[in-house]
């Protein structure tokens, strides 16, 4: 492994791919809209549950939002069963809006 | 399992769809040279949304689900969320990437990004374990649909179903076939709601659109049982329900045959949006498989499962079952049996090519016999399809689980194995060969562990380890990558330049 030996410039930064370090510029945004894209599908999924047991009266975790009905199914039902579908169909649906407007912005600037 | 005698109406709706499907197929055939399915006309996000729906679709989507709602009850929500929201995963982490990078299979990619055969030779290997496994719950469907389409015992409508499946794919194989996945798509749905429609319509519930209209059954069924049925936490724990459904979403974001949909997209953008109507498509059915489940347990009168042993039988042809017990005509039933079989014949197809296709380029070809002319490797990816397709059925005869949990075990491994090595190649520069490698080995190892029998490992159910797994593994990655060299400074440029610009 002798031949990818680093010219002298600082090539880390030059062809530097971290989702955690982003490069300034186009990365960044994109990887900071990635972020929120991540908190919207994480909170809304896992964090109902988390929710449900935070709430809940008993093992079987019984709740007011299990007690509550919406569209004439029991809340949580229609949350996980029904709204969340739809729910990554918007996320994705924002995504390529915003990811769309960024490329072009960025195309233009080269 | 379930015999009860011959069906003509649906065997001949069976044998019209079959063949019509074909003479269509030949009709809009392409150029020569089809083996790999992988056509592109410029169809636009809505039509590669419809394909990417189509192709995703199988037995599990068909049968699986309902059935884990009828046994299982909320817990089956995670089945449903884990499979609509891996696309979101897929579309903001990587879809848009995958089509820039420019390779058509997962070995190419591997290979491409790592710079390495052995990396490559095990990514084949996986691909090909987690088509074998897909294909033993494709096979339990087939099997078990049979059974109740001729009324033969369950073994003996595998055999039977094997040999169709492989007769349709031999035979539209060598006429060059093209498949039409708009209309597959269009057929599917079609077989899937009009036939709930009409359960809905005999136990008398709103029938027009039974998706959102079951609640009503739903609370009659909560009444029923003391509402155990809807509790979140009746029949699994927290941490199971949230094991599956993020097992279910990385192994989305690292199936093979899902990620290979997005090489073959004429551009970039419409990669991505096509994500959009996928997901779409994919929730009509979704929205639509508890609902099966529900009239099923409220045409048995509603209360707890009376003989879990039959209980479980049944669950995975529960959808024809709720049909058949709501008094639906058998031909009406019967479509959604050919449904479920369509379904299940394509996503076999797709899997036994890529499984076969792993063996011949990314195996044969580069390790065993390097100097294969095309037609050599070709003839090998024939053969192995068929020793693919039996193998299959030799653990398909006694099926290990559910449709879904079967499946859910190919998630699992996926999860495991090329989500980290996709994610880590695309999102971090530094990732070499050794820890791709490592990766994968210890992905593998995991998912092994998860189905040693006995509660060796509590935490990690056969059907759910990519909770730890995938994380555990990224961070093998890491970890050897920065203990050893880094990649090509080739394969960086390509990285910034090509598959991250803007």
């Amino acid at each position: 492994m002798t031949e990818n030996q680093q010219p002298p410039r600082k090539p880390d930064d030059e062809l530097r791919v971290n989702f955690f370090r982003p490069r300034p510029g186009f990365m960044r945004k994109e990887v900071r809209l990635i972020w929120a894209m991540l908190a919207g599908w994480g909170i809304c999924t896992f964090g109902f549950q988390f929710l449900l047991v935070v709430m809940q009266r008993n093992e079987a975790g019984e709740s007011a939002l299990t007690d509550a009905s919406f569209f004439g199914f029991p809340f949580h039902y229609w949350f996980s069963g029904q709204s969340l579908i739809l729910w990554f169909i918007l996320l994705c649906l924002v995504f390529n809006l915003a990811i769309d407007r960024l490329n072009e912005q960025y195309r233009k600037r080269k | 399992m379930v015999a009860e005698g011959f069906k003509l109406s649906p065997v001949l709706l069976l044998l019209a769809v079959l063949a019509g499907s074909m003479l269509v197929g030949l009709a809009s055939r392409s150029h020569k040279g089809g083996y790999y399915l992988v056509s592109g006309r410029s169809i636009g996000p809505l039509g590669i949304g419809a394909a990417i729906a189509s192709n995703w679709m199988s037995a599990a989507s068909f049968l699986g689900i309902a059935g884990v709602f009828y046994l299982h009850g909320y817990f089956a929500l995670a089945y449903v969320i884990g499979w609509t929201g891996g696309y979101v995963l897929l579309l903001i982490l990587m879809a848009g990437q995958i089509r820039r990078f420019g390779k058509y299979t997962a070995p190419e990619f591997v290979e491409a990004r790592y710079d390495s055969t052995v990396a490559r030779v095990l990514s084949a290997v996986i691909t090909i374990l987690i088509s074998l496994i897909y294909c033993v719950a494709q096979y339990k469907g087939i099997g078990l649909v049979f059974a109740w389409m001729f009324g033969f015992d369950y073994t003996r409508s595998l055999l039977l179903g094997t040999a169709v499946a492989i007769s349709y794919l031999v035979v539209s194989g060598t006429l060059g076939a093209a498949r039409n996945q708009q209309l597959h798509y269009a057929i599917l749905i079609v077989c899937f709601i009009v036939p709930l429609m009409a359960v809905a319509g005999k136990l008398g519930y709103f029938w027009a659109i039974p998706q959102l209209g079951y609640g009503e059954a739903l609370h009659d069924l909560a009444g029923d049982t003391g509402g155990s049925y809807t509790f979140p936490w009746t029949y699994a724990t927290p941490y199971q329900w949230t094991a599956l459904c993020f097992t279910l979403m990385v192994g989305t974001a690292g199936l093979p045959h899902v990620l290979s949909r997005f090489y073959t997209v004429p551009n970039v953008r419409d990669a991505r949006w096509s994500v959009v109507w996928g997901i779409f498509f994919i929730g009509l059915l979704y929205w639509s498989a508890p609902a099966y489940a529900v009239f099923a347990r409220i045409w048995e009168g509603g209360g707890p499962v009376a003989d879990p042993q039959a209980a479980r039988a049944v669950a995975d042809i529960i959808v024809i079952k709720a049909a058949e017990w709501a008094g639906v005509p058998t031909w009406l039933t019967g479509i959604v049996a050919v449904g479920a079989i369509i379904a299940a014949f394509s996503t076999v197809t797709g899997l036994l090519i890529t499984g076969a296709g792993a063996f011949s380029y990314d195996i044969y070809y580069r390790l065993i016999n390097p100097r294969a002319s095309e037609r050599q490797r070709m003839r090998m990816a024939k053969g192995a399809t068929l020793v693919l397709a039996l193998l299959v059925v030799f653990v398909a005869v006694e099926p290990p689980g559910m449709i879904a949990e079967i499946t859910a075990v190919a998630f699992a491994l996926a999860g495991n194995t090329l989500f980290p090595v996709f994610l880590l190649g695309i999102w971090w520069d530094r990732t070499n060969k050794y820890g791709a490698i490592a990766g994968m080995l210890t992905g593998l190892g995991l998912t092994v562990a998860s189905l040693l029998p006995g509660e060796a490992f509590p935490l990690l159910a056969p059907t759910s380890s990519a909770l730890i797994g995938a994380p555990l593994v990224t961070l093998v990655m890491i970890i050897v990558s920065l203990f050893t060299p880094p990649p090509p400074e080739s394969i960086r440029k390509f990285l910034v330049e090509k598959v991250h610009a803007p």
